[in-house]
């Protein structure tokens, strides 16, 4: 039985592109390394958001924290601001693929790409926004110092729903898939994503322990699971690219 | 297909941008825009002193801010009609401009809540309105994804008549880059890259506003050509 | 027939012929994935938790005072009883016997349903003693391991669900389906059979 196309043929029919096939998609999907590693290169390297510091540190040890680090903490945020744009195309070549799959409709693959729209702000961008007004003077109010510190971390660590709803439309998606696009173990992990989440809700009670926004299991664990979901994900986006019949009108 | 709803959504722009341009011009904070340097005590007067234009201006982005979205939209709707491989740059052309919103959003919440206390300790004031400006200049990243995910599908919209001319994927690049400085005024309190600054703010809102206004002519026009070529009869 | 529409899951389904055809892992392979890295995952709730009892070892003996062993206890003999009726149930499938499978997989559901309705008594009766997840260390670890292990728990009762449509539906039943559902399930039941006594016996 061979693989019938996902949808009705739209009104213009793909052209033969002579050079690469799908760049549109290849495009979209080297943006996801390249993101990841500015992304690490700003949140580890640059700014030492990752592994966070601990919710327990006095003012004073906040103040230094932010003041040693305020260039570079900066620097960090500029990179930020002008990359994060870069997550929109990971949603792009995700809803095209999730389309393709058949007995999951596009729901699930809008939902999808919702859930990452809104995340960027509190589950992202916000964070830095809070470390760049509190690197930008160094003469502020060390109490709200202190606020910025809490609001950058708190909101990075702990904004739970967008990327519940991601993992979850995704899992969902992937289990109801008749055609395998993705493979079914690549949802059972996007059900530990779910946990991961679950599992960072008392970080907006503890200042310290496991399940700070530091803690072993809140963060550590937690952004493992992650990466490695990542790395799946991002492989498997490229199998699923690479072995799209080229007869098949996406949409 | 009738092109209706898509036309309504485009004169929404000249509509609602020029309510934006008239709270522009109100806000007492942008002729010449508030400096980064002023103390806290004189941030607090300058709301204190001018909380009936701010409070207006202000009310008129929150309620027309995110209109231009709709319009975002129609664009999103002709790039599924380019030929594409695929619709991917459509999708994260839609998931920018739904971002990008939400700091706009952002920023008219620091300025409104600024100056619902004018009497707060002239600290916190100065907190929301260092917030208000980071989050109205700063963030164009997502910018930078819309035009960028545009340019390049009207690069690769290889049928006999594009969606779009050429240039217009020329023009999105050159519009973004424009706005990019914008991002370092998180870094600078004086000079041209400071929130007041020539390339910070004139420069990027300046860019903004031409570039939604040219747009709105490109997407007009290709929403004309769709008319004709599908026989619609709106 | 259903199993032919879906090609991507023939593959799953080459087991489901041959009643007493038992040489073969159970379940489909990712399901294994799953189980193991939730045991990977497991291993480190628990561990921060026996560091924790080590470093805080009156409290923690004090705070386990206040648990109800017997509802902990309860709860035990109820999910080991929903794995049997699993179990029996995938036994059945194997058998072409899908009606009995199907109710089998009720019980089981049932069962399972209970386990959260006695885990929400006992939360209920600690909440209203004044334990919150922000009381003490033994209690942060507390609700969250039994908290974690119930959403696996209720998580379970959809893949049970979807276990007995599959068994209730018109056409022979997907072994492989039935099988994976069981695996997870048995996993579950696993879990709590480590955090009872880490939690509520553990001197």
């Amino acid at each position: 039985m061979t693989d019938t196309p996902a949808m009705a043929a739209p009104a213009i029919q793909a052209p033969d592109l002579t050079r690469t096939k799908n760049l549109d998609q290849w495009i979209c999907w080297w943006s996801i390394p390249v993101f990841y590693n500015l992304f690490g290169i700003v949140f580890v390297y640059l700014a030492r958001l990752m592994p966070p510091p601990s919710p327990g540190l006095t003012t004073d040890q906040i103040i230094h924290f932010i003041r040693s680090n305020a260039t570079h903490l900066q620097i960090a945020i500029v990179t930020l601001s002008l990359s994060l744009g870069l997550a929109s195309l990971s949603s792009g070549i995700i809803v095209v693929q999730m389309r393709r799959m058949k007995g999951a409709g596009p729901a699930l693959a809008y939902a999808y790409l919702a859930a990452l729209a809104v995340a960027a702000l509190p589950g992202c961008l916000f964070c830095g926004l809070m470390f760049a007004l509190a690197a930008f003077r160094p003469d502020r109010d060390p109490a709200l110092v202190v606020l910025l510190y809490d609001m950058g971390l708190l909101s990075f660590v702990g904004s739970l729903g967008c990327f519940i709803v991601q993992y979850m439309v995704f899992a969902i998606a992937i289990f109801l898939d008749e055609r395998e696009i993705f493979p079914k173990w690549l949802g059972y992990m996007s059900i530990w994503g779910v946990v991961t989440e679950l599992l960072a809700i008392p970080i907006w009670i503890f200042r310290s322990g496991p399940y700070a926004w530091n803690g072993l299991i809140s963060f550590y664990l937690g952004t493992i699971i992650f990466v490695v979901w990542e790395f799946c994900l991002v492989v498997s986006l490229y199998k699923a690219i690479k072995t799209q019949p080229s007869q098949e009108v996406l949409a | 297909m009738n092109t209706t709803d898509q036309r309504i959504c485009l004169w929404l722009v000249p509509g609602f941008g020029a309510l934006l341009m008239l709270a522009f011009c109100i806000f007492p904070g942008f002729f010449p825009p508030l400096s980064p340097t002023l103390s806290a005590e004189e941030v607090a007067t300058f709301y204190r002193n001018n909380v009936g234009p701010i409070r207006a201006s202000m009310l008129i982005c929150n309620v027309c801010g995110v209109a231009f979205i709709p319009f975002f939209m129609v664009i999103v709707v002709q790039m599924q009609r380019m030929a594409n491989p695929s619709r991917a740059f459509a999708y994260s052309y839609l998931s920018a401009a739904a971002s990008g919103a939400t700091l706009f959003a952002l920023a008219d919440l620091a300025w409104l809540i600024a100056a619902f206390r004018p009497e707060r300790d002239p600290q916190l004031t100065m907190l929301l309105n260092d917030l208000a400006w980071m989050a109205f200049v700063t963030p164009v990243g997502f910018i930078l994804a819309q035009n960028l995910s545009l340019a390049l599908g009207i690069y690769m919209d290889a049928q006999p008549r594009p969606v779009f001319p050429r240039w217009v994927g020329h023009f999105n690049i050159a519009a973004a880059l424009l706005m990019t400085p914008g991002a370092f005024a998180l870094m600078f309190m004086t000079g041209p890259l400071a929130w007041d600054g020539a390339l910070a703010f004139w420069l990027r809102v300046g860019s903004y506003a031409l570039y939604l206004a040219v747009m709105f002519f490109v997407v007009r026009a290709a929403i004309d050509r769709q008319a004709v070529e599908e026989g619609a009869t709106a | 027939m259903a199993n032919t529409t879906n090609p991507g899951l023939r593959a799953c389904t080459q087991g489901i012929s041959i009643p007493g055809d038992t040489a073969h892992l159970p379940g489909d392979s990712s399901i294994w994935v799953f189980v193991i890295g939730e045991m990977v995952t497991f291993s480190c709730y628990f561990a921060a938790y026996l560091f924790d009892h080590r470093q805080l070892h009156d409290v923690f003996l004090q705070s386990q005072g206040y648990l109800s062993p017997n509802l902990g206890a309860l709860n035990t003999l109820v999910l080991l009883t929903s794995s049997l009726f699993v179990a029996l149930s995938v036994h059945a499938t194997r058998a072409g016997d899908s009606g009995v499978a199907a109710r089998f997989v009720g019980l089981g559901g049932a069962c399972g349903a209970g386990f959260a309705c006695i885990k929400g008594v006992e939360w209920h009766s600690e909440l209203a003693k004044g334990f919150t997840l922000g009381t003490n260390k033994f209690f942060m670890h507390y609700y969250m391991l039994t908290g974690v292990h119930l959403f696996h728990v209720l998580l379970g009762l959809v893949f049970l669900g979807i276990m007995w449509r599959e068994l209730s539906g018109p056409g022979s039943p997907r072994v492989r389906l039935v099988e994976t559902g069981a695996t997870y399930w048995h996993m579950v039941d696993f879990l709590w059979i480590i955090i009872f006594p880490l939690l509520y016996l553990l001197r």
